[in-house]
């Protein structure tokens, strides 16, 4: 859900950027174009008016690149700007005075679209347009002012074609940037959503899960104490073992803290309630806070030699994890007759390193992983 | 001090106890870890909450952390400011938790997960002489400290205090080692005193460092050092 409104989002910078090239394009060649190869006659200087038609072209080009690449204008646009308001001179200075503001002058109206392309996407964006529309606006009344004309027809046509332009390039700009800022919210707001799905999702399972031990450690409470009741020796070191183990679990329930369990924790507790079920007395010191993010392939390592010594324990384990940011370490020790122990440590390929000791009728299998050779020094 | 030194010497006065703890049951079975007095640890006073046992003269005071619902850490630093021997007695062995009380100026913590008799009074009778002494959590907490002002621990003394949380004796700590069980011990007392030394002061925590210097765990200046580690540390507001 959350990738399919990014993608979204992500298509609306795209497009709305290519859009305003397309509109540049199409522009540039469907009018500027005609009016340049139609009107050659009505020009006092007709090569200056191609050369300032082949600058646009030479300035959307430049423009383009990034816009395609980022969706959004190049890095630098001072001296393309420049250039675009230099080829709207040049295009006024192409034509006799009695042309100014008439068809043939494409290049007033034309070069904002390449404004529009050069502060796309860019933060101060609003400012630099205003700025850059405004000196193309400047530009065409002095030149009105310069070559005299100045009568109410010409202001009429000026003030026509310049909200024109600027109401479509300035609009098209803005209603872009909201779309994609509404897009964009849309995102963050949907990441968030995801977010605490997951949350409420895990904490569910959390609760279903200690719902779920608190019934199982229910029932063996419930079943030691008819056991008592039926007249079981509470001197019994079996019924002393069994009522210790039921405390035990309890405390545990009662000091888990976590709100989202750590995978290799949810792992060890679910192997932890299988020892428990075959009646084997566990000791799991609280695993603390903080358990650094474990490359590919760890977590198994860390925990095969463990948990194998914890399946096989015959009436009593003790489970501990000690982890800091560059280490974790896993170990069991339980009455495991059984187990093949390797009497000097065994390096798996993630880097884990386990080491097994007997004593004293007990196995003691250690885990450790190190972040780095330098970190384990 | 010096008094206090031979309250464990074989022929001296039993170590005098006062517990706080909310459940009966607890302090039914702490009193028989005591067993018949006279022992070399007596129950003088024995209450639910702190002010119950306020005003008695005892060594050391057992506070169960969960007092009737309310975790009483925040409580630890007032009670080891007056010079009183804390040993914090609780089921919470997050790390986390064992650091605050310790840095609060708590001699050491007893886990109620899996506390034996004699390890229980190995500990108050260390705690009582003002020696060092760590048990399970207290090694866990301390070789996991990440935080700024932590003590600069060896490899050596990091890898004890593991090791010692994760194996099942100081013997097998020193036969993964390869040394000998003196050696594993005089690693983690060190750690502890270091320890002790980095964390904000308290008169506990001196009565440990001068101990640790007279029985010459460390030298003087070793401790000169670790407290300017010390003063760095910023003051918890009260």
């Amino acid at each position: 859900m959350t990738e399919e409104i990014e993608q979204v989002a992500q298509r609306y910078a795209r497009y709305t950027a290519l859009g305003a090239a397309v509109i540049t394009a199409v522009w540039h060649l469907g009018y500027n174009l005609t009016v340049t190869l139609t009107g050659w006659q009505s020009f006092r200087l007709p090569w200056l008016n191609l050369a300032a038609w082949l600058a646009y072209a030479v300035v959307f080009a430049v423009a383009l690149r990034p816009l395609a690449r980022d969706s959004r204008g190049p890095s630098r646009i001072r001296e393309l700007a420049v250039a675009a308001l230099a080829l709207d001179v040049a295009v006024i200075a192409a034509l006799p005075p009695h042309e100014l503001l008439g068809i043939n002058d494409w290049a007033w109206g034309a070069v904002g679209w390449l404004g529009v392309m050069l502060v796309w996407g860019r933060p101060g964006w609003r400012g630099e347009l205003i700025a850059f529309l405004a000196g193309n606006a400047a530009i065409m009344l002095a030149a009105m002012a310069a070559t005299g004309i100045l009568d109410r027809v010409a202001v009429s046509k000026y003030l026509v074609v310049i909200v024109g332009g600027i109401t479509m390039q300035f609009g098209y700009t803005w209603g872009c940037h909201l779309l994609r800022a509404r897009a964009e919210d849309a995102v963050v707001l949907a990441r968030r959503l995801a977010a605490d799905d997951a949350l409420r999702e895990s904490a569910q399972r959390i609760h279903t899960d200690r719902l779920r031990r608190y019934a199982a450690i229910r029932d063996v409470a419930e079943e030691l104490l008819q056991q008592l009741a039926d007249g079981a020796d509470p001197g019994d070191p079996r019924v002393r073992d069994d009522c210790t183990a039921g405390a035990m679990r309890l405390r545990r329930l009662i000091t888990e803290r976590e709100d989202v369990p750590d995978e290799l924790v949810s792992a060890l507790r679910e192997r932890i309630e299988a020892a428990e079920r075959r009646k084997v007395m566990v000791t799991v010191p609280p695993f603390g806070e903080f358990l650094p993010s474990l490359p590919d392939g760890v977590r198994e390592d860390l925990l095969r030699a463990p948990v194998r010594a914890l399946d096989g324990a015959r009436t009593r384990a003790r489970v501990t994890v000690s982890a800091m940011s560059t280490m974790v370490s896993v170990a069991v020790v339980a009455d495991n007759d059984d187990l093949p122990i390797s009497h000097t440590p065994v390096r798996e390929p993630s880097g884990v390193v386990v080491t097994y000791q007997r004593q004293g009728g007990e196995v003691w299998v250690n885990s450790i992983w190190q972040r780095s050779p330098v970190a384990s020094r | 001090m010096g008094q206090q030194h031979l309250a464990t010497e074989p022929g001296g006065e039993p170590v005098t106890v006062a517990l706080v703890e909310d459940h009966q049951v607890v302090v039914d079975g702490v009193r028989s870890w005591f067993g018949p007095t006279p022992g070399p640890v007596a129950l003088v006073a024995q209450g639910p909450t702190i002010e119950a046992v306020q005003g008695v003269t005892a060594d050391v005071l057992l506070l169960d952390l969960n007092l009737n619902g309310t975790m009483v850490i925040d409580r630890v630093s007032e009670l080891c400011q007056g010079g009183q021997r804390v040993i914090v007695f609780s089921e919470h062995e997050e790390p986390e938790t064992v650091r605050a009380v310790l840095d609060a100026g708590a001699s050491a913590f007893i886990g109620k997960g899996r506390a034996t008799r004699e390890s229980c009074l190995e500990t108050i009778m260390e705690v009582a002489a003002d020696r060092p002494t760590v048990t399970p959590p207290m090694a866990q907490a301390i070789a996991t400290d990440e935080r700024p002002h932590r003590p600069q621990l060896s490899d050596k003394e990091r890898e004890a205090l593991l090791f010692w949380f994760q194996s099942m004796s100081k013997a097998s700590v020193a036969a993964r080692m390869g040394i000998k069980e003196r050696t594993v011990r005089q690693y983690i007392d060190r750690a502890r005193v270091k320890y002790a030394a980095a964390g904000r002061p308290a008169p506990t925590k001196e009565k440990l460092l001068v101990c640790a210097i007279q029985d010459g765990l460390i030298q003087p200046d070793e401790v000169t050092i670790y407290t300017s580690l010390a003063a760095r540390t910023p003051q918890e507001p009260r």
